[in-house]
Formats: structure tokens, C-alpha cells, sequence
């Protein structure tokens, strides 16, 4: 079986989101396929600057073909595009030319796979938002397979989205959520889907005690650990942080795995250790009393994935649906709406070593079923053995001609996602927000 | 792209627990149940719900904080409340829609009466056609040998500038009236406001006293406690007759427990002291919502009873007799709590080996000794948190 992957980024330093999803899947399912990378020569998902050389590579074993992006983003217009999308009425041809702002663009990139296409069995596009996928799925309809990883985030409500969802061969979800949004965003039932999400090569063995030596956390700890961005609900949790150890005389820290892009405030209690080694992240997650998700907007929260699979408990964003269902559904974490409820929960978790360590035994149970490596390569695996066996159905919608392109016809996307249902999925009923 | 949501009506994933369809069935489009959808039913929770702690970790935030209502919110009770008051039954129907509409609009101040023509001598000889004009003018004289139409012209006149006068008189006293109306209103919309706000406190008031007079309650019974085992600690003539060693092994203790916890519980479950030293009940387990006074002082009851584990040995009898409980969510006993306390890594471990088999955590050289000063917020004391050693946090929301 031959699978080319698309994606916008690839390398073994990347470790955002969907990039790290696609080459845990590409090097896993390597065993099972020939697998090949189709992807940018951008390193930074800001600018999409060409920081690759063009060209065949190989990364971890797998063939990794880059391809030159046309043209950096620029910022101020792509964000008053953004701001127009999203509150006014407008037209395809403004969505188009916010995906293209978006970027990152590369006729060359979708040249190649065109050519491919016709070679491989599937092809697995990483993130619709993103212009490889969003093209990537109409040059290979027939054979795409889409794994979406949207949040619920105002980009998902362009008019341009639901028709790939209707359109490609079969959808990879990554959560219960984000599928009951995807579909009823674009009434595409009759598109093969499966909730799969993504494991984590968490090592055989982890040392708290490393972690605990190397980095000086001589106190007991929370931790978080990915992008330290206000848009991941890190302002909030400094403020939450420093009022609950306000009066504390117990030590307790808060330790930051990642890049700053929101300046960290000058606290005693508040140690960030930057970027670290896969083997230090697992040392420092293995040794803290919890891990704390204060983003949001997350599709699946592989670092929450990761502490219930290294046996901690986890304290989500009640604001973030996914995570409340998956909280919900494994009984190995608790969630915030807001300041009292953080600090009662937190509160909960440390004062009661039992309950932590049963969130932790639940968490690791959870993990073990849903989201180990031999799960997911059999969803996948399971999913192109159906595909293979059922004849095709549908096709993809044509994107409207010249004229009608150019009809103001959309509605503002942040109405259309505000009026998405909203709530965790869980088994016995839905978690509201307040 | 098709309008899904025609209504923009927020929708839910599922229905709530009263509702008619089965936990797993979705509503909404493309709602259709599939394998993994079925196999996500929770997962092996071992007696915990996290659902059930978040609703009891609400709970006594709104017991402790009363309901937090929004400004917003507190306006829309004040206005159901104002309607209340301004029932249409018992005042004129359309007064409240009256107030509402002279509230509402702009006073025109500009508008001027219609009544403002002036009467003048010619003016019963005007027309429009210059020819009419002309021959009344000319037969004008022979009109007057009829009568005299002078005092005709002056008393219209008259009129004219009367009515004039009057229209003046009403625009003002209506413009004034609005002005009334709309100030009645606006001060009756902030009165009831303010009423609003001022219940709402006085039942937030209301909880707190409530929390301080369990806290009281619980303090003297701390007191009377410290007291009875200083008193206990004097030789005593009663201390000859000792009870049986079986009735002092009927107290359950951890292995490392002080003895001076013991002895007390022990030797003072005699007939003679039963009025001073009785047993503490664990009712921070007790079920919830059986009054509120309740639900509070089972709180700060069960913040003391997870003191034990966390602070020094000397209170550990104080706490838990172990055949208390009186059921309600129980997360493992005190034993189980304690080796979870001195080592959490070390028991996932055994886990680890039990359920995924393949992380391997290597423990600690110094597994984290028990916390002796933990001190979570009286706010959110759960019922197995302990008493909080530092004065009550500020609250960040001004309340």
C-alpha cells in the first residue's frame, strides 16, 4: 500500500500540533506502508518563510519531499482579512483570498501531488485550514483522507470549508467533538469518519527524579507544557496561579515546558524551562502532582494524552469542549470555567493524594485503550481496508464560477460557529457551558 | 453553503439526564451512532466520577459565594421584578408601555403648535385667486353697509392668539410631564435594582453566616476536644478501671500514628464523660443538600478530617475512627490516602505494570513526604481538605 501525506509543515524538531500528528502517524504507519511526505520548505508557521532547501529528504526514515512557498505571510493583511470574514458578510472569492493570505502557498507542492495522486493508494492531508490540505483534498478527491484537527474557532465557519467535508473519501477524527461539529457543520454523513485522535511515543521508562535533579524543582509541582500564548490560556493561568499560592505556605510550583511568545511573569513560584528533550518533558510530566490545559481551543490535547498516559491526572479549561469530554469520558482529570473553580479543583486534586492517583490509574487506563500505538495504526489501517472494499459514493462539490464566486453570500463565519452546538460529548449526558 | 441552523438556535450534542433518548444518541444533523461512539462510554473509573466532583466542587462554591450573577443579570431580575410591581392588572394596562415609550423617545422640544395662524383685517377677504381677491375688495364697502365685520376680525383675532397661548402651555406641560415619567421611571428601574442587589447580598450574607456559625460550632468542639485530652493526660483515679484492650482496638488508626491520639478515644468513650468528648462524625461525607446549614458544616467538618494527613501526628485520633462513615463519595480509605501521599509515583507504577504494561516510572529515591502545611482555600475545602492555616484569601472578584 503506498500513502502520501500532506502537510504544511514536517520535521523532527517540529513539535506543533497537527505537524507532530503527521509524522507520528507517517512513522508508524511506515510498518504497515510505503509511506511519503509531501510538505513546505517552512519551518516557522508565522511567516511560512523558506527556511528548507527544496528537494528530497529523508526524516526519521521517511521520504520527505519540500516544496518552495511562493510567498510570506503578511500579517496585517491577513488579519484584517480575518477580522472582515469573520463579523461581515462576504463572498468565496474573499475566503479564497484569506486562505491564500493564510498561506502557506505552493503551486509546486499541489504539481506534485497531482502526479502522485494517481501512484498511491491514499492520500492523508493534515489540517483542512491550511492551503495544502483545503487544495490537497480537490486535486485527489477520490483518494483523500482527511484528518481536520479544527477547533472551535471562527475559521471553521467559511463557506468554503463544508464542501471538502462532504467531498473527500473518508475523515479521521480526532475527537468525539470535533466530529459532532464537522458534521453538523456540513451534513457530511455519508462520508466515512472514524474518532481515532493520536498516541505518543512516551519512553518505556521515565525518571521524575532526573527531571527533579536537572531542573531544580526541589518543590512539588503543576505543570504546562506547549506554547506559552495567551491564546492557549497561559495569561489566565498566571493570574489563576499567582492568586491561589497568594497566601500558600505549602511549596508549590508551577513549571513551563515551551516557547514564550507571552512574557512570563517574574514569580518565584513560576519556573520555565524552555524547550526540552522528549526524555525531560516525560521525567518532568511523570513528576508533577498534574498537568494543567488551560487552552481553550484544542482538537485533541496530545500533551493531556501524554500526562494520563505517564498516570497523572490532568486540570482542564472547562472552556475547551474536547477536553472536558475527554475528562469526562476517561474520569482522570477535572476542569475550570473560572478562578474559583481552578482553585477548588486544584485544591481537590492535591489536598487528595487517593483521587489523584485514581484520575492518574484512569487516565492510564484511557490511554492504554484509546490512544496506544497498535489502536490507532488499526483505525487506520482498518479504515483504508474499508475504503478499498467500498466503491465511491460522492465527489467533490466544484468551487462556484467566476461570477457567483464573487456574490456576497456568506454569512459573517463567527455567527455561523456560534451557532454550532456547543458541549463535551459525554456518554450520559452534555456538559453545558454556563 | 446550506443555512443548517435557520433558527440560530444553540444546539446540544445530547439531551440532559431527563431526557427520553438513550445517553449515547446524538441529536442534530448527522447524528447517526457509530462503533467507537458506543465504545466511548466511560472508562474503568474505579468509584470516581469526575462529573459528580465537579457538581459537588460547584455546589459549595455557590453555597460559599452564594449565586454570582453577572450586572447584566442582576438587571434582567430587577426588570421580571419591576413588572411585578407595575402589574397591569392592578394599574392602568397600557401605563407601563407609556412609561416605556416616554422613556424611550426624545422629547420634541422643536415641534410647535398648529394653531399659530395670525388673524388679520384682510384676512376674511383672502383668497387664493387674485380675482376673487379683488372684487370682495371692490363689493367691500357694500358689505360693510350690511354690518360691521371689525369686531368680527377682532375677536377671531383674539382667539388666534388665545389658542396660540394655550398650544404653548400644553406642549410644556407635556414636554415636563415626560420628564417626570421618564425620571419616575429611572429612579423605580434603579430602586428595584438595588433592592435586587441588596437581597442578593443579604442571602450571600446569609450562607456566610451560616459557614461562620459551623465554623464556631466546629471550633468549640476542637476546644472541647484539646481539653478533654489535656485532661486526659493527668493521672486519674477513673483511669484504673481501663476498658478492655478489644474496645481500644475497635478504633481504627494507621500504623505510624501517634499514641497520644489513641489513648483518648480509647479511654474516654466511658459513661462518665460522654457529654464532653463525643465521638466527631465525619458529616463532610454526609449526603449533600439536606438543608444548607448542613451541606456547610459538613464542609468545614470534613476539612478537618483530612487534617490528619497533613499536618502533625498529634491530631490524628482527633479525626477519623473509621467505622464513621456514613457513606457519599469515598475515594479509597485513609491507608490507601496515605500511601498515595508519601508516594504517588510509586503506586502509578504498580499500575503501570497492571493496566498498560509499558511505561515504566522509576521511583523516587525520596518519595514526597506527606504535606504538613497544606492549606487549600476555605472556598473550595472539599470534604477530605484540610483547615486552612492562613488567613482567607482576598477575593479576586470583590465580593
Amino acid at each position: 500500500m503506498k500513502l502520501v501525506i500532506v502537510v504544511q509543515r514536517y520535521g523532527a524538531e517540529i513539535n506543533g500540533g497537527s505537524e507532530l500528528h503527521a509524522r507520528y502517524v507517517a512513522e508508524h504507519l511506515s510498518t504497515h506502508a510505503d509511506v511519503r511526505v509531501l510538505t513546505t520548505c517552512a519551518r516557522d508557521y508565522v511567516t511560512w518563510r523558506n527556511e528548507w532547501a527544496p528537494g528530497e529528504e529523508r526524516v526519521n526514515g521517511i521520504p520527505v519531499e519540500r516544496f518552495a512557498v511562493v510567498r510570506e505571510r503578511d500579517t496585517i493583511d491577513f488579519r484584517d482579512r480575518s477580522s472582515r470574514l469573520f463579523g461581515e458578510r462576504h463572498s468565496i472569492h474573499d475566503e479564497l483570498g484569506w486562505l491564500e493570505s493564510q498561506g502557506p502557498t505552493s503551486p509546486t507542492l499541489m504539481k506534485r501531488l497531482s502526479r502522485v495522486a494517481d501512484d498511491c493508494d491514499f492520500v492523508l492531508l493534515f489540517s483542512v485550514r491550511y492551503s495544502p490540505a483545503f487544495y490537497g483534498a480537490r486535486f485527489a478527491a477520490q483518494k483523500a483522507v482527511l484528518v481536520p484537527t479544527a477547533e472551535r474557532e471562527s475559521a471553521l465557519g467559511l463557506s468554503i470549508f463544508p464542501p471538502v467535508f462532504r467531498g473527500v473519501r473518508a475523515i479521521m477524527y480526532n475527537s468525539f467533538e470535533e466530529r459532532a461539529l464537522i458534521t453538523t457543520l456540513s451534513s457530511n454523513t455519508h462520508v466515512p469518519g472514524v474518532v481515532v485522535g493520536v498516541g505518543s511515543q512516551i519512553p518505556d521508562a521515565v525518571d521524575p527524579a532526573r527531571a527533579r535533579s536537572k531542573f531544580g524543582l526541589h518543590n512539588p509541582f503543576i505543570i504546562y507544557v506547549g506554547r506559552i500564548d495567551a491564546n492557549k490560556g497561559c495569561a489566565n493561568l498566571f493570574r489563576n496561579f499567582i492568586e491561589y499560592t497568594a497566601g500558600l505556605s505549602r511549596p508549590l510550583d508551577l513549571v513551563l515546558i515551551g516557547t514564550p511568545v507571552l512574557p512570563i511573569p517574574e514569580h518565584p513560584r513560576i519556573k520555565h524551562l524552555g524547550f526540552v528533550a522528549d526524555q525531560d518533558k516525560f521525567d518532568a510530566i511523570a513528576g508533577a502532582e498534574l498537568l494543567v490545559m488551560p487552552s481553550p481551543y484544542e482538537s485533541l490535547s496530545m500533551v493531556a494524552l501524554e500526562a494520563w498516559g505517564l498516570g497523572r491526572p490532568v486540570l482542564a479549561s472547562a472552556r475547551c469542549d474536547v477536553l472536558v469530554g475527554q475528562c469526562v469520558r476517561s474520569n482522570a482529570g477535572l476542569y475550570y470555567e473560572d478562578a474559583r473553580e481552578f482553585f477548588a479543583a486544584l485544591d481537590r486534586i492535591l489536598c487528595d493524594p487517593a483521587l489523584a492517583a485514581t484520575l492518574g490509574r484512569n487516565g492510564r487506563a484511557f490511554f492504554a485503550r484509546h490512544y496506544s500505538w497498535p489502536v490507532i495504526e488499526r483505525k487506520y489501517l482498518d479504515m483504508f481496508d474499508e475504503l478499498r472494499r467500498t466503491p465511491v459514493t460522492h465527489s467533490m462539490e466544484p468551487l462556484p464560477g467566476w461570477l457567483a464566486r464573487r456574490a456576497r453570500t456568506c454569512p459573517p463565519a463567527a455567527d455561523v460557529v456560534h451557532a454550532l452546538p456547543a458541549g463535551a460529548v459525554g456518554d450520559s449526558h452534555v456538559l453545558e457551558r454556563r | 453553503m446550506a443555512d443548517q441552523n435557520p433558527q440560530h438556535r444553540r444546539q446540544h450534542f445530547h439531551r440532559g439526564r431527563r431526557g427520553d433518548r438513550r445517553p449515547n444518541e446524538r441529536r442534530g444533523p448527522g447524528s447517526t451512532q457509530s462503533p467507537e461512539q458506543t465504545q466511548a462510554p466511560r472508562e474503568n473509573r474505579e468509584h470516581v466520577d469526575v462529573e459528580q466532583i465537579m457538581r459537588d466542587i460547584r455546589s459549595r462554591i455557590s453555597q460559599r459565594h452564594g449565586v454570582e450573577l453577572t450586572t447584566q443579570q442582576i438587571q434582567e431580575l430587577a426588570a421580571r421584578r419591576l413588572e411585578a410591581i407595575l402589574d397591569p392588572r392592578t394599574v392602568k394596562p397600557s401605563l407601563l408601555e407609556q412609561i416605556r415609550r416616554s422613556t424611550s423617545t426624545p422629547l420634541d422640544t422643536t415641534s410647535t403648535p398648529e394653531l399659530t395662524y395670525s388673524f388679520e383685517d384682510t384676512t376674511i377677504y383672502d383668497s387664493s385667486r387674485g380675482s376673487l381677491r379683488f372684487f370682495r375688495r371692490l363689493l367691500n364697502p357694500l358689505l360693510k353697509l350690511f354690518f360691521n365685520p371689525n369686531p368680527l376680525i377682532s375677536a377671531l383675532s383674539t382667539q388666534a392668539r388665545l389658542n396660540q397661548a394655550a398650544a404653548q402651555r400644553e406642549a410644556e406641560r407635556e414636554r415636563r410631564q415626560a420628564e417626570w415619567n421618564a425620571l419616575h421611571y429611572e429612579i423605580l428601574q434603579r430602586l428595584v435594582l438595588e433592592v435586587s442587589r441588596t437581597s442578593l447580598e443579604a442571602q450571600q450574607l446569609t450562607l456566610r453566616i451560616e459557614a461562620l456559625s459551623a465554623k464556631v460550632d466546629f471550633a468549640e468542639r476542637r476546644a472541647r476536644s484539646i481539653e478533654g485530652t489535656l485532661h486526659q493526660a493527668r493521672p486519674s483515679p477513673r483511669h484504673e478501671s481501663t476498658p478492655p484492650p478489644a474496645q481500644v482496638a475497635q478504633a481504627p488508626r494507621e500504623p505510624g500514628a501517634p499514641d497520644v491520639a489513641a489513648a483518648p478515644v480509647g479511654q474516654e468513650g466511658g459513661p462518665g464523660e460522654g457529654g464532653r468528648r463525643r465521638r466527631r462524625r465525619r458529616r463532610g461525607r454526609r449526603p449533600q443538600g439536606v438543608t444548607p446549614e448542613g451541606a456547610t458544616i459538613g464542609a468545614v467538618a470534613g476539612s478537618a478530617v483530612a487534617e490528619p494527613r497533613l499536618s502533625d501526628g498529634g491530631e490524628v485520633s482527633d479525626i477519623d475512627e473509621g467505622d464513621e462513615d456514613e457513606g457519599g463519595p469515598d475515594i479509597g480509605d485513609e491507608t490507601e490516602s496515605l500511601d498515595a501521599a508519601a508516594s504517588p509515583i510509586e503506586n502509578d507504577g504498580v499500575e503501570s505494570e497492571a493496566i498498560a504494561g509499558s511505561v515504566e516510572v522509576t521511583p523516587e529515591p525520596e518519595p514526597p513526604a506527606p504535606d504538613t502545611s497544606l492549606d487549600p482555600r476555605v472556598e473550595s475545602a472539599p470534604a477530605e481538605t484540610p483547615e486552612p492555616d492562613r488567613p482567607p484569601p482576598t477575593d479576586p472578584f470583590g465580593d
